[in-house]
């Protein structure tokens, strides 16, 4: 994530990785879920906030989820099923999981598959936010497997040359382990900058970049202005001579994986909190000796950050490494939460009677 | 592909598929091709142009081809061969094989696996040009199945903050088959431009668009400018705020999936060296195939139905173009560059070949 974005110094209160799993998952559990389920859920909510993926983390979503499972959105006990089945694939009809914790079953059962077969893929529908993609994609890597997940669902992004949205700003993960190297994990979305971006540019007063969002019309912005009170999101690639085509595109195939594939899901029918999700494992062993593909994975990574940097840069970077640079600094020194985020988190605990958050 | 790379009409010399198709097919035998790989060949290039992908079609690369064969870089009698195998997978040494030849028949190979298990993948080493790779994809259409391509391999294109080419723009390609709908084919590459569009670009005299390419030390040119003499191509994204970590990304996957996973092929391409990914899910493993085409026909229709922004009077989705420029063009005929039937007539004459037909 750009620095831009972080929590600004004087309103950081660090918390150790084991004290949010903690407190996280005793408000999972307080909201009906089975504890190993909570801490599924917690693990996936923690994971993206020690890799620094705050947009995905404890204090975004799980106020929201909160009321997800007061609301009735979320079952905290579902009873999901598999509807199809071969012995690559399967179908899940999720009965309103937390997407925290049926992507992660779903990756299991993928990787079971891929280890008899040589791959697993499961669709999945009726499921819930299903929080930062690349922890799903990541549980395949301890297995010798690339990981995918895509999560599908939601109509907030226009098409190439469109003024209303009809896609949602669907994700692409993937995660490749090395052998000494940080694994390669790439999560990305379609669209050119996330909604609540725009909100923190608002915030600052600071203007909007060339490209980086469309006017209520769907035209897309060229110039520096400010940020207009109505905007449209538009896919990667903002116009189509950069390539707003191939962020479109990667939005509609993200969404037949999930949505259509499992049940026919898009737009309207998929809004953003029914959930429809696709994961999938690849046993390397299925195409090449484990040990030479690690090996070659990492020849090709220190290539990669080995490039010399542009002027106005120091470093080159691969998908992934930043992230698990930021991973080894916040278990040393905390994860920085907001204090907002933090005082959420007492009012919570009172209310539910947990617990506080240790600090 | 943009209007502004196809062929002006007054320089244009309609030839129809048929005559094209006959043509190419008599120049790869000629390049010692096995009937069937000629055929194959012919097949995945006459794609190309019906469907408007001009750069991928016989103006540009039957020529290029030929040189290589020529240059003992691509084999013309590859002897692939599956290295290992799983029921859901393989991986294939190409044998230096032509992609447009090899990788149809390994994508039948995943296709069986598919409708076997439901997933066929199968990685391709040691492998030479693919072509365009929606062809690939394309393939497991009439099988109610998923197709997914990538071919990767070579450096043009740095990573984000990057000053040196160290990747490719290397494409990815997904065909999904709808029931009344023209089927969804998207095939995109990774980087913003392609290097040969910065060319006309030069040609014409036209300045540079704001993030299509950057400046031979990898900063990138965000106004308008004359085209510098060297520059480099982009991520699509073109700056770390607009995405380019995304294009550099997809580059990264494509190059793990073909070359990693095949045989640890990456960097500099050495006699065009390419590895490949071909893919095939079978719908019915996950659901009633005819539910899923109808709701792939009400999605497609709800997008290309989206209000157009000011400025323009359509909405598409990737594959739609596509398809309405080949049914033009097999009525019209494949509009080719004056010089590209020069081109023909000159290589037909050097190998004793009757004229293009036109």
């Amino acid at each position: 994530m750009l620095e831009h974005f972080h929590v600004p110094e004087e309103d950081k209160v660090f918390v150790k990785e084991e004290d949010l799993r903690q407190t996280t998952s005793d408000v999972f559990a307080a909201m009906g879920m089975p504890r190993e389920d909570a801490d599924l859920a917690a693990d996936g909510l923690v994971t993206a906030d020690i890799r620094g993926c705050e947009t995905h983390g404890v204090s975004n979503m799980l106020r929201n989820y909160v009321q997800m499972f007061r609301d009735g959105r979320i079952n905290p006990t579902p009873n999901w099923k598999i509807t199809n089945e071969t012995s690559a694939v399967a179908t899940i009809d999720a009965d309103k999981s937390h997407g925290l914790v049926m992507c992660p079953k779903a990756m299991d059962i993928a990787v079971e598959k891929a280890k008899k077969v040589g791959i697993g893929a499961v669709t999945i529908h009726n499921s819930q936010h299903a929080g930062m993609m690349a922890y799903h994609a990541m549980r395949a890597m301890p297995h010798d497997m690339i990981g995918y997940a895509i999560t599908g669902g939601g109509a907030v992004m226009v098409p190439t040359f469109g003024a209303e949205p009809r896609v949602g700003a669907v994700p692409h993960a993937w995660a490749v382990p090395a052998d000494k190297m940080p694994p390669f994990v790439l999560d990305i979305s379609s669209s050119s900058v996330a909604a609540n971006k725009l909100g923190l540019l608002r915030r600052t007063g600071a203007p909007v970049l060339p490209g980086l969002v469309a006017d209520e019309h769907g035209t897309p912005i060229m110039d520096e202005r400010e940020v207009p009170e109505q905007t449209r999101l538009l896919p990667w690639g903002s116009t189509r001579e950069l390539g707003s085509h191939k962020g479109y595109g990667m939005a509609v195939i993200g969404q037949v994986f999930s949505g259509i594939l499992s049940a026919g899901l898009f737009g309207v029918t998929n809004p953003p909190g029914n959930g429809a999700q696709f994961v999938a494992a690849f046993s390397i062993d299925a195409f090449r000796d484990v040990q030479e593909f690690k090996s070659s994975m990492d020849e090709f990574l220190t290539y990669l950050v080995d490039t010399p940097p542009a002027p106005g840069h120091d470093r080159v970077y691969y998908a992934g490494l930043p992230e698990h640079e930021e991973t080894e600094k916040r278990r040393a020194e905390g994860i920085p939460l907001h204090r907002e985020v933090v005082e959420w988190y007492d009012s919570i605990s009172s209310e539910l009677d947990l617990e506080p958050l240790v600090r | 592909m943009l209007q502004h790379f196809h062929v002006p009409e007054e320089d244009a010399v309609r030839v129809m598929p048929d005559a094209l198709r006959k043509t190419v097919n008599e120049l790869f035998l000629k390049l010692g091709f096995s009937e069937q790989d000629a055929w194959q060949a012919t097949d995945v290039l006459l794609l190309s142009d019906t469907r408007g992908v001009d750069t991928h079609g016989v103006s540009n690369m039957m020529r290029r081809y030929i040189d290589m064969v020529a240059k003992g870089f691509i084999n013309p009698r590859p002897n692939w061969k599956i290295t290992r195998e799983t029921p859901t997978t393989a991986n294939v040494d190409c044998d230096q094989g032509l992609g447009i030849a090899v990788i149809p028949r390994v994508m039948e190979l995943a296709i069986e696996k598919a409708k076997e298990t439901g997933i066929g993948m199968i990685t391709l080493g040691n492998g030479r040009h693919a072509g365009m790779i929606a062809y690939h994809a394309m393939m497991a259409l009439p099988h109610d199945m998923i197709g997914y391509s990538i071919t990767a391999g070579g450096q043009s294109m740095p990573p984000t903050f990057g000053a040196e080419p160290r990747l490719a723009p290397n494409p990815h390609a997904w065909a999904v088959p709808a029931d009344k709908e023209p089927p969804f084919v998207l095939d995109i590459s990774s980087s913003s431009v392609a290097a040969n569009k910065i060319q006309l670009l030069r040609r014409m005299n036209a300045p540079t668009i704001p993030g299509m390419m950057a400046t031979a030390d990898g900063t990138p040119i965000m106004d308008e400018r004359e085209v510098p003499e060297e520059t480099i191509v982009l991520p699509n994204g073109a700056t770390r705020e607009l995405g380019s970590h995304k294009g550099y990304g997809l580059s990264a996957v494509a190059q793990i999936l073909g070359g990693i996973l095949s045989d640890g092929a990456f960097g500099p391409y050495e006699g065009g060296h390419m590895s490949h990914v071909v893919a095939a899910y079978s719908i019915e493993a996950f659901t009633d195939v005819d539910r899923f085409k109808k709701s792939m026909d009400d999605f497609l229709k709800y997008l290309r139905e989206t209000p157009p922004a000011p400025g323009h009077d359509r909405v598409y989705y990737a594959g739609l173009p596509e398809h309405e420029e080949s049914i033009d063009r097999h009525e019209r005929g494949i509009p080719l560059h004056e010089e590209v039937v020069d081109w023909f007539d000159q290589a037909t004459a050097e190998f004793g070949l009757p004229k293009l037909e036109r």
